[in-house]
Parts: C-alpha cells; structure tokens; sequence
C-alpha cells in the first residue's frame, strides 16, 4: 500500500455540538499528528425548520443501536478511506433529541487534492445515511410525532 | 417465552424505532430447547408474530448486518431494523 492508514475520528454526540469547534479542535488533533492536508472537503448538515409535510418541525429525535452504529459508521469510515487513499477523516452524529438549525452532522475528509477528498466526503454521507443504524421522527409543534421511513433526496 | 434464560441457551431479539412501537416491545428472549433447534431470523420473524413483512426490514446478528435466513446459534444478538434513515 502507498498510503498509510487514514486518521479517523468517529463519535456520536447525545448532546448539541457546535461544528465549527469541532473543526478547530479536529485540526489542531490533525496538527498534533502532522496529517494535516492540502485538501480538506467539509459537510456540516443541520435539521430544517419544516418537517416533510411542510409544517413546522419541533424537534427531530434520532434512535440508534448502541454499538452497532459506532461499528458500522467506523467501518464504512475505513472502507471510504481507503477506497479514495484520503488522510484523514472526521464524523460526528447527533443522537437524541435535536432541534431545528442544529447540526446533526459533520464529515470532514482530508486528503491530497481535492477529488479524493470531494468524493470520499459525499459518499461517506451517502454510507452513513443508508448503512448505518438511525432511525429519524418528527415531531410537530402540537405534539404528535411520526418516524421517517426514508431520507431526502439529494 | 420467557425472560431471565441463560444467554448460552437462548436468542436475544431487539427491535428499535416504528417497529418497536408497533410490536410494542423492545426486547425479548428466545430459548432454544438445543442448538440444533435454532431458527433463523426469517423463521423467529414469524413465530414472534412481528407487524409486517419481514422483506421491508433488515436484520443484523452481534451488531452486523445478516442475510434473514441465516442459522441463528445460542448466544446470538438478533436486531430487527425498520428502514434506516440518517444524516
């Protein structure tokens, strides 16, 4: 192999974090560890206000399976990693109770340029939307609340 | 049915999200009188009498996705999972 392993950061976060110090935080980790890279592509996703019929939304709740999710969202971490030779890679996902302008999500990929670091960012999202285990309800200002059976389109 | 069956000697069942609440339960024990008698995840799917169709959900044995008709074995961590929706 050319490349050594990627650097990868994966966490679930039962309470609100703020990205963007999560990224200064992500960089000095990447500084300490002299991976630092030429190209960095960042995804930072944030609940809508609207629910999917259009009302306004409360909150959006995210389920998981303990042990499970972590797993997998390292494993597909790994895989994307490795199949775009990036340096390092960042996610973190909410779980719980999440209100609308919160971020949900953060992937950040580092690599050498931009394609590899561009592609293994998008489909990491993908992977993670559709590979590992959350499950997302709605709930709407009058209480009531319904579990999504699908995402939004990209 | 019972609870409190050595894990050695029993299927553990979860469900999680819409299909915990429409069965109503998040976890249960199912114990196998012998190895030779475990089921699969399609064939517990039905004896536990679970809403739906079992092809509109995916089944994960210790925590990794697995095909339903796998042979379960004693010990095994068995997840009924509704449609996963993250991000």
């Amino acid at each position: 192999m050319k490349h050594s392993p990627a650097l990868l950061r994966i966490a679930l976060h039962p309470e609100a974090f703020e990205p963007l110090e999560q990224l200064e935080r992500w960089q000095r980790e990447l500084e300490a560890a002299d991976a630092v890279s030429a190209a960095e592509s960042l995804f930072i996703g944030r609940v809508r206000g609207q629910a999917g019929d259009g009302s306004p939304l409360a909150a959006l709740e995210l389920e998981h399976y303990p042990g499970m999710t972590e797993r997998q969202l390292q494993q597909l971490a790994q895989d994307c990693s490795q199949r775009h030779s990036v340096r390092s890679a960042l996610v973190l996902h909410r779980v719980g109770r999440v209100l609308p302008g919160q971020a949900i999500v953060l992937v950040a990929i580092g690599a050498d340029r931009r394609g590899p670091a561009q592609r293994c960012s998008q489909e990491l999202l993908e992977a993670l939307k559709h590979e590992a285990p959350f499950w997302k309800r709605e709930w709407h200002r009058d209480g009531s609340r319904q579990w999504l059976t699908g995402n939004t389109p990209l | 049915m019972t609870d409190g069956t050595p894990a050695t000697a029993a299927i553990r069942v979860r469900l999680f999200a819409s299909l915990r609440e429409q069965a109503g339960w998040a976890e249960r024990t199912w114990p196998l009188e012998s190895a030779a008698a475990a089921p699969t995840p399609r064939q517990l799917w039905n004896a536990l009498g679970l809403p739906g169709s079992a092809a509109a959900v995916r089944v994960a044995i210790n925590q990794c996705f697995a095909d339903p008709d796998t042979d379960l074995r004693p010990g095994d961590e068995l997840a009924f999972l509704p449609p996963i929706s993250g991000g």
